[in-house]
């Protein structure tokens, strides 16, 4: 045999054995988690049994392993069997149910229930994979702030002015203009031609270059008129009048009374700019009409961005004739918060609040020579701390899901819900993850459960009384005190030694 | 439960087989599937149920006898009283299980 080959071999060997075990360790999930570990030794002792029968030499067989294979799927019948003999019993899967493992596999099963919703909705993932402005900072939106202007544009006048002028806190400005306009356009999906309204921003031709934003398809736009102004189509309008198509760049449209050349798409997201806009139409600043109004964009320079220390700030400005004018600067993009920042506000508040709830305290443990491992204890809080991790980004995902479940950007209201969703879920996860940590035995980490009343309630300063749950592998009594007192103030932990297992005959001590 | 202990329970030929294989002296799941020709999903829950029946009773063998062959230990299973009743009345029930699985034979044990 050549040594390429029965390096193959051998790895084709150790791949087969390794699936053999995890179907026997994948089957053994299906038992109850008291009578797992002697049925993992049993499967395994058998299957060490099959293997050597079924050997033939030192070769390789796949009939064997057929063999082997087929045997080891036979566990799953047995693991089910195992599983409704226990139903059928009542108290085994009580143990199955209650197990660390299965606990922490809920959890996986609700995140990747929520993740998969935050993949499946359109408004997650456009919130998760643009902010619009992240591009570039220190945009400003200036308004008029005067409450009685009929609106609360800036004149092109007033734009014209402050481009041709040398400005210390703005080194650049963008102005448009909405308008609803006829527009015209032979559609290459259905080979007519068609004639609809759109609401059109007439734009300054550097308004995407201020903005930063990136313009889709604008590559592909070799050969097209350059004569024309271009316009710069809204995600909804791209696919909505010309069904997403990629080659849309390039068409001529008339919009109003001129021609323009579609230059591609501009990117979906929560511009926070005035005016129900379904298209740019990029014009020179000479074509911009003198009369107009319109709102202007500006990007603050470096000493602007330190005066701008506030979402929204005063602007004192004069207009060409030499009047003051009170204007509003509007910060684009800063002031909305991102869904990692609103979740982490939402997580911080809700550890705030989860004293006034719950306790944190996992419960002391009674005196005694018996001790619980260090081995153990790593376990136990590696388990709480697991659960924490996972609770997390359950918290994160299903608040998106909450936000974004009825819409498609970050609208204040999704920001809302997600804040409110995020604060609940958190705050109610953390306080069941501890109550559930205050109920898992210490040493297998299985709840504890066969809850006894012990003592009177009449008796409450003379004896104890409460509350009394067994951990089912026998390790430990939980006792809950019914009225906290100045010496038995939380729950307490008695470990039992191997004294007792008496009791627990049939169970699996670990 | 107690209709099941009952010698006169009426088991599956299956379940008699495997009864009668452990009386033979097949006392790991193993080697009764060897001697029966069940699959192993045939083969370990009728044995679960027959031990839940009381008709069968498990033991782990000794470690230090596993480590003096170099195997793991292996889970013997042996016949209960009421396994030994009901096994008779099986074979009373399917007179070919004594021939299919001599109790004569020698085990693998």
């Amino acid at each position: 045999m050549r040594p390429p080959f029965e390096v193959a071999t051998r790895l084709i060997e150790a791949t087969v054995r390794i699936l053999d075990l995890g179907l026997l360790h994948g089957a053994s999930l299906l038992v109850p988690g008291g009578q797992r570990a002697e049925w993992r030794r049993e499967w395994f002792a058998e299957l060490w049994q099959v293997r050597r029968a079924c050997a033939f030499g030192n070769r390789f067989r796949w009939a064997a392993e057929r063999e082997i294979a087929g045997f080891c799927l036979g566990a799953f019948q047995d693991a089910y069997c195992l599983r409704r003999m226990g139903q059928q019993a009542g108290t085994p899967l009580a143990i199955s149910f209650s197990s660390a493992w299965q606990c922490l596999l809920f959890l996986v099963a609700i995140l990747s229930a929520a993740y998969g919703m935050a993949r499946l909705l359109p408004g997650v993932r456009a919130e998760r994979s643009m902010s619009p402005y992240q591009a570039r900072s220190g945009l400003v939106l200036i308004e008029n702030a005067d409450d009685d202007a009929p609106a609360r544009t800036i004149s092109s006048g007033q734009y014209r002015a402050w481009k041709d002028q040398k400005q210390e806190f703005f080194d650049g400005f963008a102005f448009y203009r909405v308008t609803r306009e006829p527009v015209d356009r032979e559609s290459a999906l259905h080979g007519s031609r068609d004639s609809s309204g759109w609401g059109v921003a007439r734009a300054s031709s550097n308004f995407f270059v201020l903005l930063g934003l990136p313009v889709r398809f604008r590559e592909t736009d070799a050969g097209v008129d350059t004569e024309l102004p271009s316009v710069v189509l809204s995600e909804n309008l791209w696919k909505r009048e010309f069904g997403a198509d990629p080659h849309v760049a390039g068409s001529v449209v008339r919009v109003g009374l001129g021609r323009a050349t579609i230059a591609g798409v501009a990117p979906e997201g929560p511009w926070g700019l005035p005016g129900n806009i379904d298209a740019w139409l990029l014009e020179p600043d000479s074509q911009i009409a003198p009369a107009g109004a319109g709102y202007v964009v500006a990007h603050l320079t470096n000493s602007g961005k330190l005066r701008m220390d506030a979402p929204r700030v005063p602007i004192k400005s004069f207009s060409p004739h030499r009047t003051p004018d009170d204007l509003l600067g509007i910060a684009l993009g800063n002031g909305i918060p991102g869904e990692w920042e609103i979740f982490r506000f939402a997580v911080f508040l809700a550890f705030l609040a989860l004293p006034a709830i719950t306790s944190f305290s996992l419960g002391d443990f009674s005196v005694s020579l018996h001790r619980i491992s260090w081995l153990r204890r790593f376990f136990r809080w590696a388990f709480l701390c697991a659960k924490i991790a996972l609770l997390l980004p359950i918290v994160r995902y299903a608040s998106l899901d909450l936000a974004y479940c009825f819409t498609r950007f970050n609208t204040n209201q999704a920001l809302y819900i997600q804040l409110v969703s995020a604060f609940f879920i958190c705050l109610f996860g953390m306080r069941w993850v501890l109550i559930d940590q205050r109920q898992r035995c210490p040493v297998c980490l299985r709840r504890v459960d066969h809850p006894a009343r012990v003592g009177q309630l009449s008796r409450t300063f003379l004896a104890w009384n409460g509350t009394e749950l067994m951990c089912i592998g026998g390790h430990t009594l939980l006792h809950i005190p019914s009225l906290p007192t100045s010496w038995f103030s939380s729950q307490r932990w008695m470990l039992l030694d191997p004294s007792w297992e008496f009791l627990f005959a049939g169970t699996v001590r670990e | 439960m107690a209709q099941e202990k009952n010698p006169e329970a009426k088991l599956s030929h299956t379940a008699a087989m495997i009864l009668q294989a452990v009386d033979a002296g097949f006392v790991y799941g193993f080697s009764i599937m060897e001697m029966t020709g069940l699959p192993s999903g045939t083969v370990y829950p009728a044995m679960r149920r027959l031990e839940r029946d009381d008709l069968i009773r498990s033991q782990w063998e000794r470690q230090s006898i596993a480590d003096a062959e170099q195997r793991p230990p292996r889970k013997y299973y042996k016949l209960t009283a009421a396994g030994r009743n009901t096994l008779q009345s099986s074979r009373r029930r399917y007179p070919l299980l004594e021939r299919l699985i001599p109790s004569e034979e020698v085990g693998s044990v």
